[in-house]
């Protein structure tokens, strides 16, 4: 049996709430023999990364948890100072792991200690899970998140349908990370009108995507594979061509005149 | 170990109507974690039936959580009652004397010189001695209680707020500052005469006499019926923040629904980012909502979209505000898109879509407390939002206006409004008249110029529209304070006075709420005003060393909310509202004593205690406080206390119950407005009558762009008068996400994520000013640049965010970092009420403007900041925490 994380950044708010949860638990508090105390700032063993997307008036910022210690890797590299856990948690013992250094630095995720000279990172909140008399009984930032966007249990008993890994070796799984975006408000400069109903489509080395503008005159192409593609937008018998590259960065591409 | 842990169930920071329910693990007297209450620890979901709501649509329902949602700030709070920025012991500023003397109370260094720590003893001594002068040499209102609505912070019987004007009342009477009504301007000095009172009798913001003044089941009935929800003026995802985030939640079965949602706002705010998928975003320039409520009206009156029958069978005046928007009145000037454009900046094509998708699917509108209703003339804004609402048939199903006080998700049988807790220990003095009283926008005012005049009391709540109409002045005329004081009496059955009470300017100052300056309006004015030998003590009840308190003359320090034996619960934004005991959940930080505690203290001295505890103890009043509610019909005292906190049940008809403003729509003549008319009026006769000459609030809305001080204008903060050419950006200066207001600057988690705080070059954490790359490239500033930030009123510093969230031509800078003074009118800190408008909303209207103003920046020059360096040492100099900043060392002398 493996314990594993779900994370659906679709659902998630950037409210922080796991990031906080997690230093609420760890700073300032002992778990021993599980984890001494994180420092007062500067560790982040769930990390809420954020990232502006698109342009003006078509902005988004998408809000990704990123727990970088749950991760097998780091048990493969230094088993020795890593726990034996039934659940198969990663769990760096920090009696054991004084002047690894090397682990910090080559993992995203695992901080190095310098009061204490030790790697610190997530350990599943796993003083937690085994206290039958703690009042909760799940990670931190599980409990803390008010849309369920993290949840944790049993692998085989998560809905991993559609689900994603950063890395083959990560215990996080994430549903609906960010994927790339087209979006424009279509409009006829002569009348100064938005254009409702117009056929939209995107095509590149990443597939076809299409749309139709809508009562705002916008258009949203979303869940695009990066790269470069030939936008057309189609109404009325008039078309036009737009190249846009999306290989880096959303395109928000404004206000597009029609004619 | 587990055995040692005790849980405590707690609403944190909250404000005055509490929040959502929040665990706190603590063991041996401290905090080890805060965390999400889960109900079931308590309750099981068969004890809940018939308390707890549901929603349904479409098959689709929702229902609360087991597991509560608490507000980021709950979540975070072991950071500030830790806080290395405590006030652990009273503070005495140095080179500060009792007794008055201009050469001993050294007033132009407040804010400059710093404190040491003294005993209580010593900070009583001087409270009583101070008190005793101040009082034979000029009288009892000579002191100005300042924040009547205290810290809040989810206490009751700590902090009802104005336990320094209880005891003051006892000693003679005391000048009530009165918080002016805040967050809902545009409401209260604007809709309030086109619809009526609105929710509490007086915020502004809509709900029917006929339920006292409040407006029920407005979720479910946008949940039910609206196909579109317009957010214009303010942040759900935020202002949320100030209970709990069950909104989150909320919005999240919204998108489910497939409801479309719009946002017109300089800013592309949290509820945009968060629900991007749903959201529709038009950025427009700050303060230009009326002209483009003007464009949206002009293409609904020439296209016809407008329920003309609800306009012709529930409105009066009309026709005149349909002239001036069609030019066919004495200005000529039609109100179309294209005029609209020129002014906020939103595209013609995009105006007109607005209006038809408008008309076209069935609109509520979100308003919360931010943006246009707190700007410079906000009259106008929320004017034109309650007359779009009036546009579509307002109270029609689906179309309804969602504000903070309509936001109760169901009527429970003992509720007392929308938004009150269910009990009160410790009656606020908050909302009682005084014989001698300043607004707290013309304090500063007040000071310097020992005089000012206003309109209105001006009263948060509980205040009808046409108060507005009656002048008040300070010092008030005896004749009118005994007329007061002889109608207070007949109330409550006392004996009425017969001598006229002697009047006096204010000389001291005691503050239960130091952040004036910062939270309020003109705060370099407010920071001239303290330095000044009219002040003889400033002194302030505070949990924390930040804002005003750096400017005081001695500090007591005060309990945070999870240090006290009190008691609350939540009476609004929560997704179920409900009453709670709130007992210590940790140990006294340093010397703290509550605000009743510090009252009661004080009483001892003056031989009055009896009068502000009235012999109880602190158990005895919270059993008091639960037994003066209506609480006891549904819970005995015993089980109250066994299980910490329960929810009352939901009225048997509660979903039966009129949506928000149905029964006005429905039948108008035995549902009206407590307007004149009993109508909604677009053109007020009682303004006309009041105010002929007002050329800034006229009888009916229009673009008012204000104008020279010299042709009677209180402002010129637009971009078509002269200060433009000098200070050309519009600011939006709203709430953060991770503050409260003013409060929790000091979360050292909070200031580690990335729109929180920006590190400058020299270590020192910057309040960020959000840019588009426009026009920050237009001033040679990149991103993480320190910036200056300023306009006429002074300089604060702030350092550049570079993002597309942001409207050109505009900046934005969250209210609420904390005020750290370089000199008199330079800030480091980010306080950005600072260089805020001093003049008001209007010339009538004394309510505050503090977003939406003009200002200018440039990159800070390293000649220019170490010419600082080398002439203000002292605040570069101030102790600096790497987590937390500025705080409680920095201002205590070595």
């Amino acid at each position: 049996m493996t314990k594993a994380f779900l994370i659906d950044v679709e659902k998630c708010v950037g409210c922080y709430d796991c990031q906080i949860g997690c230093k609420d638990e760890h700073c300032g508090n002992t778990w021993l023999p599980y984890a001494e105390s994180q420092p007062e700032i500067g560790q982040f063993w769930c990390k809420v990364n954020q990232t502006e997307r698109g342009a003006k008036p078509h902005v988004m910022v998408s809000y990704v948890p990123f727990i970088g210690g749950q991760d097998t890797a780091i048990r493969d590299f230094a088993p020795e100072v890593c726990m034996e856990r039934e659940d198969g948690l990663v769990v760096i013992d920090p009696a054991k792991a004084k002047g690894r250094k090397d682990i910090a630095e080559k993992f995203e995720g695992v901080y190095w200690n310098e009061e204490l000279q030790i790697p610190q990172a997530c350990t599943g909140c796993a003083h937690l899970l085994d206290d039958p008399d703690s009042p909760i009984r799940t990670p931190r930032c599980v409990d803390n998140c008010h849309v369920d966007a993290i949840l944790f249990g049993e692998e085989d008993e998560l809905d991993l349908e559609g689900a994603e890994k950063l890395s083959e070796t990560s215990l996080v799984w994430y549903k609906n990370l960010p994927k790339k975006f087209i979006a424009g408000t279509v409009f006829t400069p002569a009348d100064d009108e938005v254009v409702i109903g117009a056929k939209v489509t995107a095509t590149g080395e990443g597939g076809t995507y299409e749309t139709t503008t809508d009562d705002w005159g916008d258009f949203w192409l979303r869940g695009l594979a990066d790269g470069a593609y030939k936008v057309t937008i189609a109404h009325d018998g008039k078309e036009l061509a737009l190249d846009v590259d999306v290989t880096d960065k959303d395109a928000g591409l404004g206000d597009i005149a029609f004619e | 170990m587990a055995n040692e842990m005790v849980t405590t169930t707690q609403s944190i920071a909250c404000g005055g109507t509490g929040g959502e329910l929040t665990a706190v693990d603590s063991k041996d007297g401290k905090i080890i974690r805060i965390r999400p209450m889960h109900i079931d620890e308590r309750y099981t979901e068969e004890e809940l039936e018939g308390h707890f709501w549901e929603l349904e649509k479409d098959g689709k329902k929702f229902r609360p959580s087991m597991k509560a949602s608490p507000n980021y700030f709950a979540l975070a709070y072991k950071n500030r009652v830790y806080s290395k920025n405590r006030v652990m012991k009273p503070l005495k500023r140095v080179d500060w004397e009792p007794g008055g003397d201009p050469a001993k109370i050294n007033s132009a260094n407040r804010g400059k010189s710093k404190f040491v720590e003294i005993s209580w003893d010593e900070a009583l001594d001087i409270m009583e001695s101070e008190l005793r002068r101040i009082i034979e040499a000029y009288g009892p209102y000579s002191v100005l209680c300042i924040g009547e609505d205290g810290h809040r912070e989810s206490k009751d019987l700590h902090a009802g707020g104005g336990m320094h004007a209880n005891f003051m009342s006892k000693l003679g009477g005391y000048t009530r500052e009165t918080r002016t009504p805040d967050s809902v301007e545009g409401w209260y000095w604007g809709a309030k005469h086109v619809w009526g009172s609105g929710s509490n009798k007086g915020l502004g913001m809509i709900a029917p006499p006929q339920t006292g003044y409040n407006s029920w089941n407005v979720i479910k009935d946008i949940t039910e019926n609206s196909e579109l929800i317009c957010f214009d003026a303010g942040d759900f995802e935020l202002t949320q923040n100030y209970g709990s985030q069950f909104w989150s939640r909320l919005l999240k079965y919204w998108e489910e629904l497939g409801k479309e949602m719009v946002l017109v706002d300089p800013f592309c705010n949290y509820t945009a980012v968060c629900h991007s998928q749903h959201m529709k975003w038009i950025p427009i320039l700050p303060n230009t909502d009326a002209a483009f409520d003007f464009g949206v009206m002009y293409v609904w009156i020439t296209e016809g979209l407008y329920d003309k029958d609800y306009v012709e069978t529930h409105t009066i005046g009309f026709d005149k505000v349909k002239a001036y928007i069609l030019g066919e009145d004495e200005e000529g000037i039609a109100k179309t898109p294209e005029w609209a454009s020129e002014r906020c900046g939103v595209p013609v094509h995009t105006i007109k879509a607005f209006a038809r998708n408008l008309a076209k699917k069935v609109t509520s509108h979100a308003h919360f407390s931010s943006g246009s209703v707190k700007t410079p003339y906000s009259h106008e804004p929320g004017r034109t939002g309650a007359y779009l609402l009036a546009m579509q048939g307002l109270g029609k199903p689906g179309v309804q206006q969602l504000h903070l006080n309509a936001s109760a998700m169901a009527k429970e049988e003992i509720a007392r409004s929308t938004s009150a807790p269910f009990s009160s220990i410790n009656q606020c003095r908050m909302f009682y008249p005084n014989a001698q009283s300043i607004p707290r926008t013309m304090v500063a005012e007040a000071l310097k110029t020992g005089k000012a005049k206003w309109w209105g009391s001006p009263c948060i709540v509980y205040v009808e529209t046409s108060e507005q109409f009656q002048e008040f002045n300070y010092p008030a005329d005896p004749q009118v304070a005994l007329a007061m004081q002889q109608a207070m009496a007949a109330r409550f059955g006392a004996e009425p006075p017969t001598e006229a009470p002697k009047m006096s300017k204010v000389h001291m100052l005691w503050s239960e709420k130091p952040c004036n300056m910062n939270c309020w309006d003109g705060g370099f004015n407010y920071q001239d005003a303290i330095r000044t030998d009219e002040v003889e003590f400033f002194v302030t009840n505070h949990q924390w060393m930040e804002n005003d308190s750096l400017f005081a003359d001695l500090v007591l320090p005060v309990t945070t909310c999870l240090e006290d034996n009190d008691s609350m619960g939540a009476g609004m934004i929560v997704s179920v509202r409900h009453s709670g005991l709130t007992p210590p959940a940790c140990d006294r930080i340093g010397e703290s004593k509550s605000d009743f505690e510090i009252a009661c203290e004080l009483g001892e001295r003056f031989g009055i205690r009896d009068q502000i505890d009235l012999g109880m103890t602190q158990d005895e009043w919270i059993k008091y406080g639960f037994e003066q509610s209506r609480l006891t019909e549904e819970i005995d005292w015993e089980t109250f206390q066994k299980k910490g906190f329960y929810f009352p049940k939901l009225a048997a008809d509660w979903d039966q119950l009129p949506p928000g403003m149905r029964g006005f729509y429905e039948d108008p003549e035995n549902w009206p407005l407590d307007t004149p008319s009993g109508k909604i009026e677009f053109w007020s006769q009682a303004l006309a009558d009041a105010f002929p000459d007002d050329k800034e609030r006229t009888p009916m809305a229009r673009w008012i762009t204000g104008g020279p001080a010299e042709e009677g204008w209180t402002h010129d903060e637009s971009l078509w008068g002269e200060r433009c050419k000098k200070y050309p950006l519009l600011i939006t200066a709203n709430p953060a996400r991770f503050r409260v207001h003013v409060q929790g600057d000091d979360i050292k988690w909070f200031r580690e994520i990335e729109t929180v705080k920006i590190k400058g070059f020299d270590g020192y954490d910057y309040e960020p000013i959000w840019f588009t790359p426009e026009d920050a490239a237009a001033r040679g500033i990149e991103d993480g640049d320190i910036v200056k930030l300023y306009n006429e009123r002074g300089i604060v510093l702030v350092a550049a965010r570079i993002s597309e969230r942001i409207t050109p031509g505009s900046v934005m800078v969250n209210k609420g970092s904390r005020v750290d003074p370089i000199a008199p009118h330079i800030d480091r800190g980010g306080a950005v009420n600072l260089i805020s408008p001093t003049g008001q909303v209007s010339k009538h209207c004394k309510g505050f403007a503090v977003t939406g103003y003009l200002v200018e920046c440039e990159k800070l020059s390293m000649e220019e900041y170490n010419q600082w360096k080398a002439d203000y040492p002292e605040a570069f100099e101030r102790d600096y925490d790497p987590a937390i900043g500025i705080n409680r060392k920095s201002w205590i002398a070595e």
